[in-house]
This record gives C-alpha cells, structure tokens and sequence, in this order.
C-alpha cells in the first residue's frame, strides 16, 4: 500500500468560489432574463471564463504541492479534484461560447417547452449555468454525503434540459434521464451511508471526520470485508448509473442524443466523467483490502468498452452514435482507473481528460451539421466536405483521436491503459480493448466519410444550399481539435497534473 | 445517550405500520388512494424519528424536514399531478392478487433477512442493539419494496411513488446508520428527493399533454 503523504494543507476560499460563482450567476440570469438574449448569453460567458481562471488557479496553487481546504475540510482540493474542476470549466467555457449561436438558431419561441417562449433561453442559460456550478461542486466537496448530494444536484440541474425541446422524444428521455438517474444514485446514498456507518465503526476517526473521504481512507482497511463489499456493489451501481457504465447504461443514449446539442457536450464530455470520479473516489479506497474488487471492475470497464461500440457501430442516428460510443470510452477510463496502480490511474485519468476533449469536439461538429442541415442521421447526409470545411475537417480529427490514431491525443492515452493492463498480466483485457478501439474507429470514421467525402444517397438536392457553420460555432471546434493534436504530439503538457492526480488515486502496487 | 430509555414498543408498532403502508403505496390502483397511503407513511415516518430522537436530538431538525418534504410537499405535488392527469393506474405488469403476493413474501423475507443479517449491512455496535435493528429492517424492506415497485409498475405516476418509497427507505437507515450527520447534510438530502419529485411529476405532465397517457410502456420512441 502507498503511503498517503499529507502535503500541507492550504485553506482557501477557490474551492468555495468555483462553485458558488456559477450558482450565483444562475439566479442572476434568471432574475435579469428579461433584459434579453444577450445579457443571460454575456452572463454565462463570463461566468465560464472566469471559472476558468479560478480553476487554472487552483491547480496552480495544487502543483506548488499544497491542497486547498475550505470550510473546515469539508472541501478539499488536491490534484485529482483540479484535474476534473479543470475538465469542467474547460469544456464549460468552449460550451457557453459555441451555445450562443447554437441556441438563437434552435428558434425555440416556435416550440412548446418550458415557461414562456421569451423567457426559455433564460431558464437555458440558468440551468447551464446551476449544472456546471453542481458539477464543480462533486468535484470538491470532501464530504461523502455531499459528494452524492452534489452528484443527484448536477442529475436535478440537467433534467429539464435534456427535456428542453419538450418533443416526445425529449420528454421521453428526460424521463428516463430522471428516473433511472435518480434511482441509480440512491444506490449509491446508501452506499455513501454505509462507507460512513463503517468508518465510524472502526473506531478511529470521531464523530464528523467519519464524513470526510480523506480521512475515510485512512481506516478503509479496518473495515470488515462484508460491508465493504455491500457498499461497494452500491456505490458501483450507483455512481456507475450516472458514469453510463454497462449494464446501467441505457439513458444514456436517449438523454446525450435528445438534449440540445451543447448539453450534450456537457452530459457526454463532462458529467459522465464526474460520476466516474465519484466512483473511483469512492471504491478505490477498497481496492488494498480487496484486490478481487479491482479485477471485477476491470472485467465491467472491458464489458462496457465492447457493448458500447458494437452498438454505436448499427447507429444512424448521429448522436446516438457519438452517446454509444461514450459508453464505450467510459469502459477504457473504468479499466484504467480500477486498476488502482500508478499507471492505471494515469491512464484511466488521461483518458478522460482526453474523451471531455474529442467527445466534446464530435458533438459540437455533429451540432453544426444540425445547425446547417438540419438533420444528423446519417444516410439523410453525404458529401458536405465540399460545403462545410471546417466540420468535415474538425470531426474527422474527432473520429481518428477517439480511434486511438497518432498522432492524436487518444492514441497516447489508450497506450498507456493497454500499457497498464499488461502490466497487471491482464492480457485478455488488453485484447478486448484493442479490438474495440479498431472497431470504434469503423464506427465513426465510415459515417464521417459517408457524411462529409462519399455522394449523398439519392442525390439530394436539398444539400446544395448548405454552407458552413458561422465562426462563433466552428471556433470552439477548432479549439477542441488544436487541442487533441497538442495533446496528442505533446502529451507532456499534461504530466504534472496528470502525475500528482494519480499519485492520489493508485491505492495498489509501488 | 443509553441513559435516556426509547420508546421502544411505539416505534416498533410504528415501524411495522410503515412497512404496511410501502404495501399500500405500492398496490392499490387508484393513485389518490396511493398517494395517501404515502401520506400517511410519511407522518409515520416523522413519528419514529421524533420518537428516536430522544436519544439524538439532531433528529427533531430530521423530523421537522421529513414534515414539510414528505409529509407536505411531495403528496402535495403528486395529488396535484394525479388531478391533471388520470386518477387510476396503469395496469401493471404483475395482476392484482399475484403482486400482493410477491409484495408479502418480499416484505416479510426482506425483513426477516435483514433482521437477522445486521451486521452486513451496518458493523457499529449501535445498529446492532434491538430498536435499530428493527429500524434497519424496515429501512431496507421499504427500500426493497420501492424498488420492485419500480421495476414492475408501468404506470409514470406509480413509479415517482415506487422512487419515494426507494428514498424513504434509504432515509430510515439514517437513523441507525448515520446518527452524527450535520443538518447541511440532511437538508441537502431531504431537498434533493422534493426537487426530483416535483421535476419527475412536471416532465410526465408533459409526457401526458404529448402522448396522453401516463404509460411509460408508450414511451418507446427511442430504443437501440
């Protein structure tokens, strides 16, 4: 078992802020919905960006090799929480910049929906704002009973908006969404309640700091096995649920395709990754006492990883497609992070850093071809490459980085948990993940050439007067794509983050 | 805190009337009928934690929320939705008289199973003594039982209910489980389940205009 060093313990009022800023800002663009689009649209953005800055601080302050504290450990920052904070906010701001024109577009006066017509875009940008602050939130919280109630808040704040467009297929996911969420994660309430009733048990820690995860984790090994593994089945059910984990994944398709498009890129690109982080909090602190844990979530993260893509492979829905193979990519992380060794976590973590980049970067481009055409099923679409550029251009960089192509971001990371696998002895996992990442790159590199390179079917006149996406939504796009290529030639940017947050996570081997 | 003598007979006669009334909830077929049965296990429920908290004083802030949320709030918001909508349930998927069946073996397997089986669940020397014991198996039974109601109810309605049952269970252990939680917590859990309830009940009214019918076996547009 490593040695849990204590870095010296900072507090700071950042964690508080991260959180609190964008849930203030919430109610102030409800409040001020009525002085206009523009107002609740300049909120947001701000908001997003300084939440950036406050995030980029944080993990500023974490590499000088401090770990803020707040409100008397019941927030606590260290590496890991900066990484996901940083995931959250950096998405968040490339979201509410490419939301803007996104949302005019969606003429969602003309629809039924929530509230009245001129008040939607407001109750939008509230939601927005009130599901990135939850998300923050989990992320910091240090609390394990907060943990789950941050984690059921970001379910709350995103309801209504995977229902946004108020259809019957949005409202038929949005149903879904709450329901099996919201049952999912009582499972892992009283999994939370029961890691807590145990370590008050061992005797060790008094009254409150049975509460805290990071004291929890000290006395994880004195808690009898029995009850260890009730609550780990509960919390994988759980925080697994809302991760899109296989077998408790089929929300996730319904609710990641029917939200409007920059929700989805929050829901794929950052909540599910949150819950995943919530999970391997949670469980990983049983990974020493029970290495049959380990092994038993590695062989669910392989399941999940296969399942996901032989589904998205029949998809022609594009965002299905892209949800599914979510599903799948949320198998690699699980797969490296349940582990539990050094290179695992490193893997599992860059991973998802990786998938918030590209997921993210896939629906903003299936977004544009929304926006332009009108459509997102693949055999409505061909041969937009001509029309539109920079898409074609931006998700065939998504489709070869979630492929796990080099030079790209993805290639890097699923190295490493394939390197991390094997060094495990886990050689069939290996095999498994390999196969499915060169079936992930047919399922998402033949509709891009059937979209954007290969004659529409039929000849479709309609396409014709397509033009390409205006620059405030191909912007965030290009950044994304920059980013997986940095990432990828450059995989050394992320090190030091990436190497404090998993030296936190790796409960197993030296 | 073993100074102070607990009630120990009411809170079992209550106890075993909230496990009868998860039963109530989960089979009768008017939903107004549920809903009060759901009522009435919510002031049950205040009851026993005001009757516990003669030994943890934390619990009469527990009380007090579980009043306003559950016994006021949320059947308030169910009674409302039930009168936009439709008034009798769906028929599940289970008939009538096998479902009251599986609902009693449940009921009394689950309980017996989880009295006998404490530690499992909760090592702590507390949860082991007699009043919590009890405690935990009604927690974990009506946990039980909102879960199958929410597996074999196809009715939107009945399953928000099914849910309720779920949290309520979970809420119970609290009690046992968790006696040194702060009220933040508390709070923060107590409001969570009103605001999924009243979220969940707004989507399905909703649902209702678009498909007209409360059927979640109707909602089958996105499948694969």
């Amino acid at each position: 078992m490593v040695a849990i060093e204590s870095p010296a313990e900072l507090t700071s009022v950042l964690p508080a802020a991260i959180f609190l800023l964008p849930i203030l800002a919430g109610f102030v663009v409800l409040a001020g919905g009525r002085l206009g689009h523009r107002f609740c649209q300049g909120m947001t953005l701000l908001t997003s960006t300084v939440m950036v800055g406050l995030a980029f601080q944080m993990a500023a302050r974490v590499f000088g090799g401090v770990v803020l504290v707040g409100w008397g450990n019941e927030l606590r920052v260290d590496a890991l929480s900066a990484l996901v904070v940083l995931i959250v906010c950096g998405v968040g701001v490339v979201t509410s910049l490419y939301s803007v024109r996104y949302m005019e577009h969606a003429k969602l006066s003309e629809r039924s929906g929530i509230g009245k017509p001129e008040h939607r875009l407001a109750i939008f940008y509230a939601l927005f704002l009130w599901f990135l602050g939850t998300m923050t939130w989990a992320a910091v919280t240090n609390n394990i009973i907060m943990l789950f109630v941050a984690v059921e808040a970001t379910t709350l704040s995103s309801g209504l908006l995977v229902a946004f467009f108020w259809d019957r297929r949005a409202l038929e996911a949005g149903y879904k969404y709450l329901m099996l969420l919201t049952v999912g994660v009582t499972f892992a309430l009283f999994g939370c309640v029961v890691v807590y009733a145990a370590g008050a048990a061992t005797g060790e820690l008094g009254g409150r700091d049975a509460l805290l995860l990071s004291e929890v984790r000290g006395v994880a090994g004195l808690i009898p096995n029995r009850t260890a593994l009730v609550s780990v089945s509960l919390l994988i059910i759980g925080f697994g649920t809302k991760g899109g984990i296989a077998p408790f994944h089929p929300w996730l398709p319904d609710a990641h395709a029917e939200a409007p498009t920059p929700v989805s890129v929050l829901l794929s690109g950052v909540m599910i990754k949150v819950a995943l982080y919530a999970l391997a909090r949670t469980v990983s602190i049983f990974f020493p006492a029970i290495p049959q844990i380990t092994i038993f979530l590695v062989a669910l993260g392989v399941f999940t990883m296969l399942l996901g893509v032989l589904l998205a492979m029949v998809q022609d829905d594009l965002k299905r497609l892209l949800a599914y193979s979510s599903v799948s990519q949320m198998g690699y992380v699980l797969a490296g992070i349940a582990l539990g060794t050094y290179l695992g976590c490193y893997g599992g973590l860059f991973h998802l850093l990786n998938h918030a980049i590209f997921k993210a970067l896939l629906f903003m481009s299936v977004g544009a071809l929304i926006y332009a055409t009108g459509s997102r099923r693949v055999s409505d679409l061909g041969g937009l490459a001509r029309r539109m550029p920079v898409t074609s251009v931006c998700f065939l960089v998504g489709a070869l980085a979630i492929s796990g192509f080099p030079p790209f971001n993805g290639f890097m990371s699923k190295l490493t948990v394939y390197l991390a696998l094997a060094e495990s002895g886990l050689w069939w996992a290996v095999g498994v993940a390999v196969l499915t990442s060169l079936l992930t790159m047919v399922a998402l590199v033949r509709p891009a050439y059937r979209v954007f390179w290969a004659e529409p079917a039929g000849g479709v006149s309609r396409l014709d007067e397509v033009r390409e996406v205006p620059a405030s939504v191909w912007g965030p796009m290009v950044i994304l794509a920059m980013a997986c290529l940095a990432l990828g030639v450059f995989p050394q940017i992320a090190y030091r983050l990436l190497d404090q947050a998993s030296a936190i996570l790796a409960t197993v081997g030296g | 805190m073993t100074e102070m003598a607990l009630p120990v007979d009411l809170i079992r006669v209550l106890s075993l009337t909230v496990v009868i009334t998860s039963v109530l909830a989960v089979e009768l077929r008017k939903l107004k009928l549920a809903a009060v049965a759901y009522l009435f296990q919510a002031l049950l429920i205040v009851a026993l934690l005001a009757s516990f908290a003669s030994f943890n004083h934390a619990l009469y802030w527990w009380a007090a929320t579980a009043l306003v949320t559950k016994a006021i709030l949320i059947p308030w918001f169910l009674f409302r939705t039930i009168k936009k909508t439709q008034e009798i349930e769906r028929s599940p998927i289970v008939g009538f008289v096998p479902s009251v069946v599986v609902a009693a073996v449940l009921m009394i397997g689950f309980f017996r199973l989880t009295h006998s089986q404490v530690d499992l669940l909760a090592p702590t020397a507390l949860a082991q003594e007699e009043v919590f014991r009890t405690n935990l198996a009604v927690a974990a039974t009506v946990f039980a039982l909102g879960l199958y109601a929410l597996l074999t109810r196809r009715d939107a309605i009945k399953t928000v209910i099914g849910l309720c049952l779920l949290e309520n269970g979970v809420h119970l252990s609290l009690v046992s489980l968790a006696p040194g939680l702060s009220e933040t917590a508390l709070f923060g859990i107590a409001s969570e389940v009103v605001i999924t309830v009243f979220l969940l009940l707004y989507v399905i009214e909703g649902v209702y205009r678009e498909f007209g019918t409360t059927d979640t076996f109707r909602l089958r547009g996105l499948q694969w």
